[in-house]
């Protein structure tokens, strides 16, 4: 299992939240606005010049903008690759 | 804050999820809707009559939770605590469903009575999510009703539920967590003196301590409490050491896994059906490279738009304007009655000949873009552009809406979670080209220098925000916190809502900034009638004749002109004694241009000013005139060193 923070992650794979590290504000931010552990998220795009990240939730149907400071504290695994 | 007697009945939901449309069509005129998470800031009242009973209904800005992160959001719970109302409506989102319902478990925490609206079922049966809403309400303990708040379906019944449970109140029941979270949270709920608890009662009292880790009133506790303290330090650290994360987050999680449990057991998703039409257009729209030539297209047409509207309407009202000047004049003489009303007048004639031609077709062209979710879009495409500005995303809401007004955009930074941000993008909203400010651009640089002129001064325009935003950035520790933004579904724009929109901004532009344009009109007029233009101008003619090389006459409207800005251009025809065509023929194009940047970027107008003092103190709002005098100089300077 390849633990990667988001920033690094593949566009389009199921990816599963291990862990959310980083600030309490910005945990607490991301945990009430349904990032959780154990939740599948997938990327969709990116903005030029290292801009945020579009983020599908594919858990609660959600997609969020995520900017890069805040993606490198979000860390992930490869759902498909794990099994 | 509550007016009267009658029964409250609160509206809370996530940002999104309709609340606010669903709220407008039950409240009339007197709410916003908004795509973009939170906008709808400050709660909004209203009183309606239900089936014979009548009843307060308030509309509380989008929260995520009721620990809350940014000061719309306090505003939310600051609400609930104090009020206790007789109803909580809550809104949720069912397309998304098993994130929502984390909300709908917080408030059923607090023990109020409370109907659960799921809203936009359209959306849900679109993208093949089945809600089993009978079982769902048996889980919960709480009356439900499907809706589609934008369309309209369902809100009779939605009206039933509510009458039903205010006559038959039904306290609801909190759902149990894991059996060790519940033991620890009763052997705190022993320790909370009844007198110390919240309105709600000691469970949610026990709760939002251990959430908050009593971070509101540590000192408190440790001085007059330390009973209660050492109880919620110990039960604090033996809940986070056995499951070896911070106790908000295991009381996150507890609230998470049930969510997901009752999700899962109300819910099936039909697989295959996928919004394919949007998905395609949004990833045109939201495209890394494809993305951007869309916004500038989008902008730029919005303006052209705006200008072909704009210009021949305010060139109707100029001249009736000017002949009722003429008229009191000459049914006045020149004394103090014709100057005070000649203000009064010119200050409500100025307000109109901004608001209709420009302000209501820009709000109502941003309205829907809003509304569409595009506003949302640009945040996520323009967040590089504002992170070298030390800003993110979410500030790119209030900029646009500046371009309509500055006051009502200055008060949207309240969705702003970090004070730094506000601070900061408050500071910038000012040098934004408002209404005002763009009859003058149009009026001054694109009818004498050409509409490359006029470009081109919108283009520096905006990269004077950008460096300003850098500059200042650099005075304020620390990072921004970064872009957490949410993206809503592409919507169809619907009229009554757009409509009620443009209403409300409108309303803000007439209680707040109009008043206001007409006191300063007034103060002009009485300066003019004392005799102090001449000594005024005299006394400024080092800065306006020998540094910017403009003629003397012009002082006192280019350093008085912010208590009238929107009428810059006629006091200053005015002040030369020439009507419009003539212009050229008293000054040059170079003088128009320095006389145009200068007022631009002059101090904000006077009902701005009077907003930033209101919203982030008199310091800031002093630091952004004094901001605006400095960069009003130099760059005029500049031009005058350029041409």
């Amino acid at each position: 299992m390849n633990i990667i923070p988001l920033i690094e992650a593949p566009f389009n794979v199921p990816l599963k939240i291990i862990e959310i590290t980083g600030g309490v504000g910005v945990r607490r931010r991301l945990l009430t606005m349904g990032f959780n552990r154990g939740d599948v998220l997938e990327l969709d795009s990116r903005a030029i010049l290292n801009g945020p990240l579009i983020v599908r939730n594919v858990t609660h149907g959600t997609r969020t903008a995520i900017g890069r400071g805040v993606a490198f504290r979000i860390l992930v695994f490869r759902a498909d690759e794990a099994k | 804050m509550k007016q009267n007697n009658l029964p409250n009945v609160v509206f809370v939901g996530q940002p999104n999820c309709g609340k606010s449309t669903l709220f407008n069509s039950i409240a009339g005129l007197k709410a916003e809707t908004s795509n973009f998470p939170g906008t709808s800031v400050s709660h909004t009242y209203s009183r309606v009559n239900v089936f014979g009973t009548l009843f307060n209904i308030v509309d509380l800005p989008g929260t995520y939770s009721l620990c809350p992160q940014d000061p719309a959001e306090r505003v939310a719970l600051g609400h609930i605590l104090s009020e206790k109302p007789d109803v909580i409506v809550n809104v949720i989102d069912a397309s998304t469903l098993s994130r929502e319902l984390r909300l709908t478990l917080e408030l059923l925490e607090l023990g109020y009575p409370m109907v659960v609206v799921l809203n936009m079922m359209d959306v849900a049966e679109r993208k093949g999510i089945r809600i089993d809403s009978e079982r769902l309400s048996a889980i919960l303990g709480v009356p439900m009703v499907e809706t589609v708040a934008l369309h309209g379906r369902g809100i009779k019944e939605f009206l039933d539920k509510v009458v039903e449970l205010f006559n038959n109140p039904v306290r609801p029941l909190h759902l149990a967590w894991s059996q060790e979270v519940e033991d620890k949270i009763s052997e705190l709920v022993a320790a909370v003196p009844p007198e110390l608890s919240a309105p709600p009662g000691r469970r949610f009292t026990s709760i939002k301590l251990l959430e908050t880790g009593g971070f509101y009133c540590s000192r408190f506790l440790a001085e007059f409490e330390p009973e209660l303290d050492a109880a919620l330090k110990r039960i604090s650290r033996e809940l986070s050491e056995r499951r070896g994360m911070p106790v908000y987050e295991v009381i996150a999680a507890e609230r998470h896994h049930l969510a997901m449990k009752i999700f899962e057991n109300t819910t099936s998703i039909l697989c295959g059906k996928h919004l394919t039409l949007e998905n395609r257009i949004d990833s045109v729209l939201m495209h890394p490279i494809l993305g951007y030539p869309i916004l500038l297209l989008v902008f730029l047409s919005a303006f052209f738009l705006i200008f072909k509207v704009g210009s021949p309407i305010e060139s109707l009202f100029m001249n009736p304007l000017e002949k009722l000047r003429l008229l009191t004049a000459s049914s006045l003489g020149q004394g103090f009655a014709f100057h005070t009303l000649d203000g009064l007048l010119q200050g409500i004639g100025g307000g109109v000949v901004v608001v209709l031609p420009y302000f209501i077709p820009l709000v109502f062209l941003m309205s829907i873009l809003d509304d569409a979710g595009y506003t949302a879009r640009a945040g996520f495409l323009l967040d590089v552009f504002m992170h070298r500005m030390g800003l993110h995303g979410k500030s790119v809401a209030p900029f646009i809406l500046g371009f309509g007004c500055n006051v009502p955009a200055i008060m949207a930074t309240r969705i702003l979670e970090s004070n730094r941000d506000r601070i900061i993008t408050s500071l910038l909203v000012p040098f934004i080209p408002c209404s005002a400010r763009t009859t003058i651009i149009l009026a001054l640089v694109a009818f004498y220098l050409g509409p490359f002129f006029a470009f081109g001064f919108y283009a520096i325009n905006i990269a004077v925000v950008g460096l300003l935003g850098f500059l200042i950035s650099r005075f304020f520790k620390g990072p921004s916190p970064g872009l957490i933004l949410e993206i809503p579904e592409l919507r169809r724009p619907v009229f009554i809502s757009i409509f009620k929109k443009v209403w409300l901004q409108l309303s803000v532009f007439i209680k707040f900034a109009w008043p206001l344009l007409i006191a300063g009109s007034i103060v002009l007029s009485l300066l003019t009638w004392a005799g102090a233009t001449p000594l005024i101008n005299k006394i400024l003619s080092p800065l306006v004749a020998y540094a910017l090389g403009l003629p003397q006459e012009l002082g006192v409207t280019l350093v008085f002109g912010f208590l009238r800005r929107e009428l810059s251009l006629v006091m200053m025809l005015q002040a030369l004694g020439i009507d419009y065509q003539n212009l050229l023929t008293v000054i040059t194009k170079e003088q128009i241009l320095v006389f145009t940047v200068f007022v631009n970027f002059f101090i904000p107008c006077f009902s701005t000013l009077a907003v930033l003092w209101k919203e982030i103190g008199k310091k800031w709002a002093l630091v952004s005139a004094g901001l605006s005098v400095g960069v009003a100089v130099t760059l005029s300077l500049l031009v005058r060193l350029v041409f």
